[in-house]
């Protein structure tokens, strides 16, 4: 049987269809956890590395997502603290390739008896504007050339178009819920609002009702008055009146005494009048007041 | 007509109208009431065929349309004559609603008045 390995044909084919596969998978995932899945499955067909990290830069701080043989770790929210080599690449550039690997990080994320001669291989790289630093851990066992290189950048390419895609949903999210409270808060006001108005309607229509039925009582004490005024005085007028068919002892007698019975009367009734016009004003100053 | 009738609270109207009725010739008996409960029980004792009543409106004891709410009830309807100090548009407006109401005069009364009553309802 024919050694795979030496015929690059071959294995470049089976390598694009490798990849072919996870990019496809990718491009279905909805989170970063099925990201982290997929690469987990089949990252390691593509090329070798025992870690890989990948950083992106945000408008504030950086995004960061690591994959292990067995675990996936990640943080969107831009509190990501950037390694030394990884500050470097985003300062200067520079692919780094070396065997200096950040004392501690590599205990952190794997067994490092499990590997031998470790190299830490560091990228930048520049996707629409988008600055993507790339940090991949090989050793002796799991090699990794520079002839991986092509297909790495297919990869991280694949990576970051799913991480910008992620992000923008989780932006998109944060602002549909700032949208949402916005929302609420303008419908709470609008209740508020709302209330104020019915308050102010049912207040209207209650002071309209009162001034109805003040208007109401006081038609009824002017047209009451107007007929208690106007009761004497016809009398008055009535018996003044009768004088051509008197002579004056009859009207000295009869009719002078009438006239100052209802002259008295009318008297009367006008300083009651008065004394109720002097109430209702006061009453009405003192609900302007 | 056979007799009239005066329904006023104030006597001095009464005396009035009686006098400017009697200055105008009407020779008939005329009979006056400040109650006009007692008018009432008379008139309904009566009952006479062409007896005329000058009805006051405003009056404490039983207003003029309480007196003729009793005259329907009791199903006799004289011919009735308002004589009011009232100058409300709905008072005359309501004396409508009366058929047998056949004049309404606001006082004061005078003798143009009076005449002017007796050529339509007396002669």
């Amino acid at each position: 049987m024919q050694d795979i390995s030496k015929n690059s044909s071959q294995l470049y084919r089976i390598t694009y269809e490798a990849y072919s596969k996870f990019a496809n998978k990718i491009s279905r995932c909805a989170t970063l956890t099925e990201v982290g899945e997929v690469a987990k499955t089949h990252l390691k067909y593509l090329f070798n590395f025992h870690i890989i990290r990948i950083t992106i830069a945000q408008e504030e701080g950086h995004i960061f997502f690591s994959l292990t043989k067995d675990a996936v770790d990640f943080d969107f929210n831009g509190e990501a603290r950037l390694l030394t080599h990884e500050e470097e690449l985003y300062e200067k550039e520079i692919p780094i390739h070396t065997t200096n690997i950040p004392e501690g990080w590599l205990e952190r994320n794997l067994d490092a008896s499990t590997i031998v001669e470790p190299e830490l291989w560091g990228w930048l790289f520049n996707n629409h504007g988008r600055k993507v630093s790339v940090t991949l851990i090989s050793d002796k066992i799991k090699n990794f050339g520079v002839g991986d290189l092509e297909i790495l950048k297919l990869a991280i390419d694949c990576f970051e178009t799913k991480f910008h895609e992620i992000s923008l949903a989780r932006l998109l999210d944060k602002k549909n819920q700032s949208l949402s409270e916005a929302l609420n808060l303008i419908q709470v006001k609008n209740d508020e609002i709302q209330n104020i108005v019915n308050n102010q309607k049912e207040i209207i229509k209650q002071r309209t009702s009162e001034i109805l039925e003040k208007n109401k009582k006081l038609l009824h004490i002017s047209a009451l008055n107007a007929h208690n005024i106007r009761e004497p005085l016809s009398r008055i007028q009535g018996l003044i009146g009768l004088f051509p068919h008197f002579n004056n002892e009859e009207i000295r007698s009869e009719i002078i005494p009438k006239i100052e019975t209802s002259a008295e009367e009318m008297d009367q009734v006008l300083q009651e009048v008065i004394l109720m016009a002097t109430k209702e004003l006061e009453f009405l100053k003192q609900e302007i007041e | 007509m056979t007799s009239v009738i005066l329904v006023d609270d104030q006597p001095i109207t009464n005396f009035i109208t009686k006098k400017l009725l009697q200055i105008e010739g009407i020779t008939i008996p005329i009979s006056d009431f400040t109650n006009p409960a007692k008018a009432l029980e008379l008139l309904l004792e009566q009952k006479g065929e062409d007896d005329m009543v000058i009805l006051d409106l405003n009056m404490p004891e039983m207003s003029g349309w309480d007196f003729m709410d009793r005259l329907i009830e009791n199903q006799y309807t004289p011919r009735i004559v308002i004589l009011t100090s009232s100058t409300s548009d709905m008072d005359r407006e309501k004396a409508l609603d009366y058929s047998f109401v056949k004049d309404y005069i606001i006082k004061p009364l005078n003798q143009n008045k009076i005449s002017e009553l007796c050529t339509k309802h007396c002669k």
